[in-house]
């Protein structure tokens, strides 16, 4: 018997009906997977489930019997809780208080010794007890482990159902990984667990089924995730092809032949961004991608005057440019789309006109509106965004979707014709219609000659919409890189926040310190290899390549050692460059990329084998490594 | 109406969302038709109930009566149309009107104006740029403000009222222009100049936009700092302005003056359907709004009614404004 059923759910926000019909059903023991795009209704079903809101009507079902949750703290009560990416601690108490939260505020005396106990329990449970003690303080802890804090929350209240909202968001390729490892222990012992997700790699990586929503419909039901396709499911998300949507009308993606317009050099912002540089070009569309908290919004909020760096130069045209406050960037020529459209875009009692017309405002020095003289620009705008302009410029901004404010908020950049376009997220909240319409008005404006600059968490989308990617990793600039040459996979692994690669990077750092040379961490594929992070610089032991670097393999010093048996040092034909390459794969098989060392002259006491099971058992590899497997080049 | 093209706006449920120019939509969309029909509908039922109420001498009478606190109310809609409070203006005609009562004893009339204004908006200064850059609460830093005024116009007159102002002063309220009061007039002028500075310079959208969503004013480039200071600098204006006209009525100046004003002031905005979070209001709903509540009180007292009930009548009136605004706001809101 399935432990949770809901049956025809609808839910109406405003104007927008957020879910039609929507049914779905868990079993004990199961992951499974909620997935449709942004705007699907995948968040708001999550949010029904756990009380947070209501649906307007329908059933829901625990263990074949009606639940009427009137809110959150009735589903916690019934066993459902929620793991959400902005996590919902208190930062200033301990673990062991945050765990026992709910406990805490319910009536009666407390035993302390009993609930630290209880807790120590939970933290083995779940295989943590090396890294999480009860009394460490949550401000402390990174963003993974405040995750684990919330599931421990959730087990401390005996949850049988357990739901993941986008809990990948801000972690890096190891922390997912762990994270996925406690669902499954989690699933095994007969938790019931919804993971919401719109990371295809993700969903086919942790989950048994798969529900699919889409436009607030359900449009595949409890699929068997091995039954299905990778193309399957984002033809079920999207409703067309995936490419559809990217669909750059034979625009070829390389096109860097023009004037550099913004030129970013070792911007700091103290604590997000710390040495970030990039650049982009007239018609360009340049990705910045990275992890939440990686610094990308902060990034262009100080480009754009709205934090003023402590060092670093920004260029605009070649020239030097400071913003001392937006008005400085948008006179300057530069349009902002901000990340969270409620909070910095939209002034709720304007209408959709004035809305549209507030940068206008902000760049204007006479005393007066001068809305007419923006009247044909705005006309031109509205058609091209397919907006109707009749019904649109007196109403009121908040009478609209997600998708069609953001339209409004696009125009509103673009009506003072920019030369630079920062985009926050564009697509965030929006359905999947509008979002495909904002990447061709996207592309259409760098097509135009604006320089382009989209910010995404979502990896997919950057890669999809860029021409180029700049990589932010814990506020530093770790590469840059045409987008065509690279994949999610090694797009999470540049991204990686230097905390987690912590562990890569220490090892690094021994290696060297015992043998000399230098030791990398790196993947290759397609003839290329991606250099994530590099210790040691020996001049005779060059492998070519630093970190953030990604050259042909065949013009590095080590192209002999790939393609070469692993577990073996490695020369090129002329004895030079003795070279050892360690494959290192996740637990379930797929590549976590190869650290390498290499040599200027062989050390004496080297024993190749044994480094590897050194460089394996460091990075928490138990698999044997006389499995023979050449590294595809 | 335009139909809507393409999937992608057809599949996000844009049901519903063309406005429709009924009167409901109307009256839900403009304050100030909203409010002239309360006006209309109060007059209505108070000159049906008294005789004298529709009377030339009355409504001349209400007229004066309506400068100080009018003149309070104006400075008062712009500090709660970006979120703020101001309670010190009733002190600070107070500690103005001292000012101003000093000043007149040492030089010409228009030098004591300038003094005396000078004042106001000096006090409005100080409020201004604590609140914006200091950011402590409009609601503590005016309350302070209110406490320093009031003993600021003791310390300075030895807590004795100012008689012997010059006859000129009196002029001010005392002549009429084609039988308007010439007070009133200015009022009116005042009134008129600030609806052309909310509605169409940028400075006033700036106060708009800032109440409603400061962040994304900022991000916009609108100079938010120094338009928040700007607001309270009026306030302060505002009061001094007041100060003058208050003398000029009752040709003496007491350092009690302009008590409890503020309230009624606040109220008046109030009333006149502005939302003490910011964004939204109409400095013609606030004009409006100044009447009702004179109105109301004038009202009261020709039909002999006590005038300590006349605290429960205003205070109820508010509270049903406030709370019809809401209802009607949230109307609006929910589309």
């Amino acid at each position: 018997m399935a432990l949770l059923e809901l049956h025809d759910i609808w839910k109406r926000f405003g104007v927008t009906q957020a879910l039609s019909g929507a049914a779905f059903d868990l079993r004990a023991g199961e992951i499974h997977a909620l997935v449709g795009a942004n705007g699907a209704g995948k968040s708001t079903l999550s949010r029904i489930i756990s009380g947070h809101i209501r649906p307007d009507s329908g059933e829901i079902l625990l263990n074949g019997a009606r639940l009427r949750h009137a809110g959150a703290r009735d589903a916690i009560r019934a066993g459902i809780t929620m793991v959400t990416q902005e996590t919902s601690l208190a930062p200033d108490l301990s673990v062991l208080e945050n765990i026992m939260l709910p406990r805490i505020a319910m009536p009666g005396r407390l035993d302390w010794r009993a609930l630290r106990a209880q807790a120590r329990a939970l933290i083995g449970e779940i295989g943590q007890s090396d890294v999480l003690r009860p009394d460490m303080k949550v401000s402390e802890l990174s963003i993974g482990q405040r995750q684990l804090v919330e599931i421990l929350k959730a087990l401390a209240l005996d949850s049988r159902i357990i739901i993941f909202d986008e809990p990948t968001a801000a972690l890096s390729p190891h922390e997912a990984e762990q994270l996925f490892g406690l669902m499954r222990s989690l699933a095994t012992r007969g938790h019931g667990l919804i993971f919401v997700s719109h990371r295809l790699e993700e969903i086919f990586a942790v989950t048994d089924r798969v529900t699919v929503l889409r436009e607030g419909r359900i449009v595949a039901s409890g699929l068997a995730t091995e039954t299905m396709q990778q193309g399957e499911l984002v033809r079920l998300m999207v409703g067309r092809e995936l490419q559809d949507i990217y669909d750059r009308g034979g625009r070829s993606r390389r096109r860097t032949d023009g004037a550099v317009v913004l030129r970013v050099s070792h911007l700091s912002c103290p604590p997000m961004v710390r040495d970030v540089s990039f650049e982009v070009r007239a018609g360009e569309v340049l990705g910045l991608a990275g992890l939440v908290g990686a610094g990308r919004s902060e990034t262009i909020e100080t480009i754009f005057g709205l934090r003023q760096p402590v060092s670093g130069t920004i260029e605009l045209d070649g020239k030097p440019f400071r913003a001392r406050s937006p008005r400085d960037a948008i006179r300057a020529g530069i349009g902002l789309v901000p990340e969270d459209r409620r909070g910095q875009a939209i002034v709720p009692d304007f209408s959709v006109r004035e809305n549209l017309l507030l940068a206008h405002l902000g760049a204007r020095s006479a005393m007066t509106l001068g809305y007419g003289t923006r009247g044909a620009a705005v006309r031109a705008l509205l058609e091209r965004l397919d907006l109707p302009e009749r019904r649109l410029l007196d109403a009121n901004m908040l009478n609209f979707s997600g998708g069609m404010q953001q339209k409004v908020i696009l125009a509103r950049g673009l009506v003072l014709a920019p030369r630079l376009l920062l985009l926050d997220e564009p697509t965030r909240g929006v359905d999947i219609g509008t979002r495909s319409s904002i990447y061709a008005m996207l592309r259409r404006i760098a097509d135009e000659g604006v320089a382009c600059v989209v910010v995404s968490s979502d990896f997919e989308e950057v890669i999809g919409v860029s021409d180029r990617i700049a990589v932010l990793s814990d506020g530093v600039s770790v590469a840059e890189l045409p987008a065509e040459l690279i994949d999610i996979e090694k797009l999470g692994m540049f991204a990686a926040p230097r905390s987690s690669a912590e562990k890569t990077h220490t090892m690094l750092g021994q290696l060297v310190a015992r043998y000399g040379g230098t030791a990398y961490w790196m993947a290759a594929e397609g003839g290329r290899l991606f250099c994530f992070d590099r210790v040691g610089d020996d001049p005779s032991a060059d492998p070519g390549f630093v970190t953030g670097g990604f050259p042909e393999i065949a013009a590095t010093s080590i192209a002999h050692a790939v393609g070469a048996p692993r577990g073996a040092l490695h020369r090129a034909p002329d004895g030079s460059r003795p070279t050892l390459l360690v494959p290192i794969s996740g637990k379930r098989g797929h590549s976590l990329g190869i650290v390498g060392l290499t040599f200027g002259r062989e050390p004496a006491d080297f024993d190749a084998p044994a480094v590897t099971q050194q460089i394996l058992a460091a990075l928490g590899e138990r698999r044997d490594a006389q499995n023979e497997t050449r590294i595809e080049a | 109406m335009t139909p809507m093209n393409g999937p992608a706006t057809s599949l996000t449920g844009q049901t519903g969302a063309a406005p429709r120019r009924t009167l409901l939509t109307l009256l839900a969309t403009q304050i100030e038709l909203r409010m002239s029909l309360v006006v209309v509908a109060v007059m209505a039922v108070l000159s049906l109930i008294s005789p004298y109420f529709l009377t030339f001498n009355n409504m001349l009478n209400l007229l004066s009566q309506s400068v100080v606190v009018g003149l309070l109310a104006l400075g008062q809609t712009l500090v709660i149309l970006i979120g703020g409070i101001d309670l010190s203006v009733g002190s600070l005609v107070g500690v103005t009107g001292i000012v101003l009562g000093l000043s007149l004893h040492h030089v010409p009339m228009p030098v004591a104006f300038l003094f005396c204004l000078a004042a106001g908006a000096a006090a409005g200064l100080v409020n201004g740029l604590i609140i914006t850059y200091g950011r402590v609460a409009a609601f503590v830093v005016t309350l302070g403000m209110m406490s320093v005024g009031r003993s600021l116009a003791y310390v300075l007159s030895g807590a004795n009222s100012i008689s012997g102002l010059p006859a000129g002063l009196g002029a001010l309220s005392a002549d009429s222009l084609f039988d308007i009061p010439v007070d009133f007039l200015v009022l009116i002028a005042c009134y008129a100049l600030c609806w052309w500075f909310l509605n169409h310079t940028k400075g006033g959208r700036t106060l708009y936009a800032l109440g409603s969503n400061a962040e994304a004013a900022r991000v916009a480039g609108l100079r938010i700092g120094t338009w928040s200071v700007l607001a309270y600098v009026i306030s302060g204006l505002m009061s001094g302005v007041a100060a003058i006209f208050m003398a000029s009525r009752i040709l003496s100046i007491d350092p009690i003056g302009g008590q409890g004003l503020e309230l009624d002031a606040i109220a008046a905005v109030v009333i006149g359907g502005a939302s003490l979070f910011g964004g939204r209001g109409s400095i013609v709903g606030t004009l409006f709004g100044v009447f009702v509540m004179l109105f109301i009180r004038n009202g009261l007292n020709l039909l002999n009614v006590s005038p300590y009930w006349q605290g429960t009548a205003i205070g109820s009136v508010i509270i049903i404004a406030v709370l019809a605004e809401r209802l009607l706001s949230g109307a609006r809101r929910r589309g």
